[in-house]
């Protein structure tokens, strides 16, 4: 007797045909905003504002003076108002039809965690102190931030950020593929290391785990662990793994200090975490990281370039969402060396790296070979490539 | 909401807390902002939706809400939408040539 699937959890969730379309719509002015009005805001700026100022002799020193000298610029102000209103109409866009899904969703998701037919398995602690820079922001302006739960056994902000996630990256080039990080980091792994065989695979500040799947297939056999501070992207999580029938087990944990034994694993990754956290907080997960690692295990941190890695107009055009996109430490983090940050935690330097990684997807196999041997370079950051950090633990 | 909310009466918070930013110097042109962003979607809402009754009144002769709300677009048709959408956007937010 078999025991039944366990229901995709995504299917509940059915927008009417007018949410759809407005989905669809914040889609194309997400990627109007950060493609086209940037490019704009980028020739207005190298065509105009710095010819401008170098004929004053007063061109910026570094990113703040490319900032203020745009401040005022209407390319900038109209770059920035949209911007910032997709990000609002992106959660907004899914927040009715996640309402009108949840009593089911819920269901899913707790007939998941009691049956595991996968064998994954989803560990939460009563009473988790949710740390600060989780709960006393809404991050990326996510209204409840990734941990807030409204009834018993929410999965609602699971839901906002899975669905709200493709509204973002619905039209982006580079990211319509849910776990794009995770494929390119994967298979970069696997073509560059063909001997590294990970048995266990953390992956830090997982949110639904949708960059830890697809490890799966790049490393079969491999377990797959996944933790985070919120509950609700748990459950989700989780209850999408045990229906795509993968084994994953995800705990809520504080990543500064986990339960898990020393050496426990042999590949520990982030994507998009870092640069959340406040830096202190960041010092002590690299330390973890170390002490987790299995001598020969490596960790790869997906990360925004560093502020040495770029020039100042990119700087500038990065630093947009420390302020506006409710990310408070992510100029702070941009400011670190990466390298230092991985010897600081006990890693040696000539075993850290930092750099870019072509995105798997759009940059297709031949080339990535290519990539790999050092004859291509690699796209920037966010324009099909990877900005990657990390180390190898001897 | 507690954890006694029942699931089915869930309202999810729709605004964010903190301070919101302001981009222009009079605060009101921000909050116009807003309402041209949300204009400009729900026209292109209807428009998709006048497509649907258009396709539908084509294959079938009839439409009725049901269908209406039923109706998914193939992968063809969404993707004549989307190029549809995007050449709106272009229009609709055309920048005047700085200087």
């Amino acid at each position: 007797m078999s025991a039944q699937p366990i229901v995709d959890i995504e299917t509940l969730y059915r927008p009417t045909h007018d949410e759809r379309a407005r989905q669809q719509f914040v889609s194309t002015l997400r990627k109007h905003a950060i493609v086209d009005m940037r490019a704009d805001l980028k020739r207005d700026w190298e065509s105009r504002v710095e010819p401008a100022l170098q004929a004053r002799g007063e061109a910026p020193a570094d990113w703040r003076g490319i900032e203020r000298a745009m401040e005022a610029e209407p390319s900038f102000r109209f770059y920035s108002s949209v911007r910032y209103n997709v990000q609002e109409m992106t959660f907004l866009s899914v927040q009715e039809p996640v309402e009108r899904a949840l009593d089911g969703m819920i269901d899913v998701a707790r007939e998941a965690a009691k049956r595991n037919p996968a064998g994954g398995s989803l560990r939460l602690t009563p009473n988790f102190e949710v740390p600060r820079y989780v709960s006393s922001l809404d991050i990326h302006l996510i209204p409840g931030s990734f941990h807030s739960e409204y009834t018993q056994d929410d999965v609602a902000q699971g839901a906002v950020v899975a669905f709200g996630s493709k509204v973002f990256g619905g039209q982006h080039p580079f990211r319509k593929k849910a776990g794009a990080v995770a494929e390119s980091v994967g298979h970069w792994l696997h073509l560059k290391y063909p001997d590294f065989k990970p048995r266990r695979i953390l992956d830090l500040g997982t949110c639904s785990g949708k960059n830890l799947f697809p490890y799966a297939e790049v490393f079969p056999g491999a377990e797959l662990y996944g933790i985070d501070a919120g509950a609700p992207l748990l459950r989700f999580g989780h209850a999408q793994a045990e229906a795509a029938g993968l084994p994953v087990h995800f705990s809520q944990q504080n990543a500064e200090s986990l339960d898990f034994p020393d050496g426990h694993f042999d590949l520990i990754v982030s994507s998009f975490f870092f640069h959340e956290i406040p830096l202190k907080s960041t010092h002590k997960i690299l330390r973890e990281c170390h002490r987790l690692l299995a001598r020969g295990g490596m960790m790869v941190q997906m990360e925004l370039p560093n502020e040495a890695a770029v020039s100042a107009y990119e700087n500038f055009f990065w630093n947009w969402d420390t302020g506006n996109n409710a990310e408070p430490f992510y100029t702070t983090f941009r400011s670190q060396d990466p390298i230092a940050l991985s010897t600081a935690a006990g890693f040696a330097a000539e075993q850290s790296f930092a750099h870019l990684i072509p995105d798997w997807v759009t940059f297709g196999e031949e080339r990535y070979r290519r990539f790999v041997k050092g004859e291509l370079p690699a796209p920037a950051h966010g324009s099909g490539g990877w900005f990657v950090f990390g180390a190898r633990k001897t | 909401m507690t954890a006694q909310t029942p699931a089915t009466a869930v309202k999810l918070p729709r605004q964010t807390r903190g301070k919101r930013p302001h981009f222009f110097d009079d605060p009101a042109l921000d909050q116009m902002m807003t309402f041209l962003l949300e204009l400009t979607t729900e026209v292109s809402v209807m428009r998709e939706r006048l497509d649907t009754v258009e396709r539908l009144l084509e294959r079938d002769g009839k439409v009725t809400r049901e269908t209406i709300e039923a109706y998914i677009p193939d992968a063809d048709i969404e993707k004549v939408r989307a190029a549809w959408r995007d050449a709106y956007v272009k229009r609709v937010f055309r920048m005047h040539p700085a200087g």
